[in-house]
């Protein structure tokens, strides 16, 4: 029993050692009072994270208890279910496949989208002192990171609740159980058309941007710029392209012997 | 042997030695090139492991009943079920389909009052020759070998299979029911 | 509501203090507390006293290999659920619950086409809990994929992917494609039309891949056939069958789980290496 905790040789040393994490914990120097505000993980936070698993959980229980997952038939190659539809969280990608041949929407654009974030924080140079902190607002980040989830989620929306049998668009109000009669029948732009137009709509995206704001490329530097500039153009073909389909019937706007756009 | 590494600017310009060319440098790039040489090949080697050179996967080939027994102006799709193709007689010319969208593989649904093959994954349509006509999908359906056999019945063979016009529109992928024909193959 | 907190200038209890007051304590429980919590094998488990001193709490985070992700403090204001939404927290916490839930699972599961459907009915009716077993591992994983979206959604809004911080954000990104690919793979295995027909679907488009996919463009230049090409590699096979089913269950049981759990292992450590909890703006 004559034996205390200071004896305990185990925390001569992990107290050391606390001295010195303490010192790292607070150690950014350009504020002083950055220590005095913290407090102890131990326990402030771990009961924070125990309450907030213990709801996760409880909510997870109560979901597998009121719903059931779905199993349908058995697999059979020969019959497709109709509608047939991905995972929601890929319907996003299956109602792009309406607009875009399967190279692009299946394989290049996901491909782009994950390279794009990626790349997100070597190309944001809008940069404050501190980490997290920025220069000035955020005025083409967040609009265009906005604007790629709203379309993302709209699209999951769309291939939700408006696709019907044979993927065909119905409105909620209509029976999904009456086929539609299609009559869209497409066209594509002839290629003395569609070449020029797909040229030159990609030197207005290098372009455009430069011109709207000279400031922007002076920070960015030539790469980056490009880069930047080629992410936008490509994203903002998507609507383009959406909207030619919906509304004028285009069914290519490049036609090649290799690959349509 | 003594590592004789040559120091620069400082090099006579004699022949190397033995001794010198077989150099700590030269024993360095020869194990590091010998290493990255067994990583590709490993690499190589665990790439081909992944192809499989048997598959065990239900024939291409079926034998599909008489042919002059289809009627003329309809889509047989009884043989969907097993073999995933629809035979369809246009006058005297009997062709099969696969019915497999060109778009993303789906099984297409024929609708005999639209007169449409439709994909219910994606909305391709397609016309009873296997042309798109609305939807993504990219080419026409295809087309598989048909024949008939020794015995007078019909063999279908998706192993062989076209589907651009022009070549889709001859034989093997079209079977000419002209009358006479059996005549001609059994005598 | 936060519990108060102590004012940051506390009475500094001695440990030889809190000893005493113990030993002064003459009841019964505290003795036999006292006589557990110094005997040997307690303290070759636990190695620190009683959270109650403040060095102690700090041991208990630095000495419990559990709690050891966690730094000894954080700015009080980073407490705040809306700070983060606990929202990488919960992404790990549902891989949890999914690791037990699906490993529970592979107890009544066979990876193939004749078996796959009719354990899954046995699940749903023959196994005890079985039907509430493969829900919960269900809805998990629809809810990962949801959690880490707002993850990310976070991140980004509180710009907490900048300098230095950069390339946590990219080990991020990679562990969501690999929360979709686990998604994706998991989708085959109850061998129903939903799982054949997404699959078919998604391997077709693997089939589209420019150069060495037998129907994207310019697969005449490698010679891609559908015997030969990416989308042979994946399913093993020129149609989703058996070889299939085998590869996803593999991929999905085992080679994607070990990729995501170094990943993890990584993103958690750079979170403390790159400056620790991003401090809200």
């Amino acid at each position: 029993m004559a034996e205390t905790l200071e004896t305990m040789p185990v925390h001569e040393d992990v107290g050391q050692a606390v001295t010195v994490r303490r010192q790292v914990a607070t150690h950014p120097v350009a504020d002083p009072a950055a220590g005095a505000d913290d407090v102890h993980v131990w326990p402030h936070l771990v009961y924070r994270e125990f309450l907030c698993a213990l709801a996760v959980v409880g909510l997870l229980l109560l979901l597998a208890l009121l719903f059931n997952a779905p199993l349908e038939d058995r697999a059979n190659p020969s019959a497709t279910p109709n509608p047939a539809k991905a995972a929601w969280y890929f319907l996003g990608l299956q109602e792009l496949l309406v607009y875009f041949d399967p190279w692009f929407a299946g394989v290049v654009l996901p491909s782009l989208i994950l390279i794009g974030l990626m790349m997100l924080p070597y190309l944001d140079l809008n940069r404050g002192d501190g980490p997290g902190q920025v220069e000035e607002p955020r005025r083409l980040a967040v609009p265009f990171f906005s604007a790629g989830l709203a379309l993302w989620f709209g699209l999951i929306l769309i291939g939700q609740y408006f696709r019907g049998l044979s993927w065909a668009w119905y409105w909620p109000w209509e029976n999904w159980n009456i086929p539609k009669v299609t009559e869209s029948f497409t066209w594509s732009f002839p290629v003395w058309l569609g070449l020029p137009v797909v040229l030159l709509y990609g030197a207005a995206g290098a372009w455009l941007p430069a011109r709207i704001s000279p400031r922007f490329l002076r920070r960015l530097g030539w790469t980056r710029y490009l880069i930047v500039s080629v992410f936008l153009t490509i994203a903002a073909a998507i609507p383009i392209k959406i909207l030619l389909r919906l509304l004028l019937n285009v069914k290519y706007v490049l036609k090649t012997p290799w690959f349509n756009l | 042997m003594v590592a004789a590494t040559p120091v620069e600017g400082t090099q006579d310009r004699r022949p190397m030695s033995v001794g010198q060319r077989l150099s700590r440098r030269f024993f360095a790039i020869l194990g590091l090139g010998g290493l990255a040489g067994v990583v590709a090949a490993w690499s190589a080697g665990l790439v081909r492991f992944l192809f499989p050179r048997i598959l065990y996967e239900p024939p291409m080939n079926f034998v599909a009943g008489d042919p002059d027994a289809y009627r003329s102006g309809e889509v047989e799709t009884r043989w969907q079920k097993d073999h995933r193709v629809w035979v369809v007689r246009e006058g005297e010319e009997l062709y099969a389909l696969i019915a497999q969208c060109t778009h993303l593989g789906c099984t297409p649904t024929w609708f005999a009052d639209e007169q449409l093959f439709k994909c219910p994954c994606h909305g391709s349509n397609f016309t009873r020759a296997g042309d798109p006509v609305a939807g993504p999908a990219p080419s026409p359906l295809y087309r598989a070998s048909v024949q008939r056999g020794m015995d007078g019945q019909l063999q279908v063979n998706k192993a062989i299979s076209e589907n651009r016009p022009g070549p889709r529109d001859a034989a093997p992928f079209v079977l000419r029911l002209k009358s006479g024909q059996r005549g001609e193959r059994s005598a | 509501m936060m519990e108060n907190e102590e004012p940051p200038k506390e009475r500094v209890v001695k440990p030889q203090e809190a000893l005493e007051g113990i030993e002064a304590g003459k009841g019964f429980q505290e003795r036999l507390i006292h006589k557990v919590t110094s005997s040997e094998l307690w303290r070759s488990v636990i190695r620190h006293g009683s959270p109650a001193l403040r060095r102690n709490r700090a041991l208990t985070v630095i000495s419990n290999f559990f709690l050891h992700l966690h730094p000894l403090s954080i700015p009080r204001r980073a407490l705040a659920f809306a700070h983060t939404w606990c929202m990488g927290g919960i992404t790990f916490l549902l891989f949890l619950v999914l690791t037990v839930s699906g490993v529970l699972l592979m107890f009544y599961y066979v990876p193939e086409v004749g078996r796959a459907y009719e354990d899954m009915k046995d699940l749903q009716f023959a196994v005890s809990f079985g039907m509430l077993m493969r829900n919960l591992h269900r809805w998990s994983a629809h809810a990962m994929v949801v959690a880490v979206i707002l993850h990310m959604m976070r991140v980004f809004y509180s710009g907490a992917y900048k300098p230095p911080r950069q390339f946590n954000w990219v080990i991020g990104v990679s562990l969501l494609v690999l929360t979709l690919l686990l998604s994706f793979t998991g989708y085959l295995l109850p061998w129903d039309q939903l799982s054949l027909w997404a699959i078919t679907v998604g391997a077709n488009m693997a089939g589209a891949t420019p150069l060495v996919g037998y129907q994207g463009p310019f697969h005449e230049l490698l010679g891609a056939r559908v015997d030969n090409d990416v989308r042979f590699l994946l399913l093993g096979g020129t149609l989703v069958g058996q070889n299939a089913l085998l590869r996803f269950y593999v991929l999905h049981c085992i080679v994607l789980p070990l990729v995501a759990v170094l990943g993890m292992a990584i993103h958690f450590w750079r979170v403390r290496k790159d400056g620790g909890i991003s401090k809200p703006l």
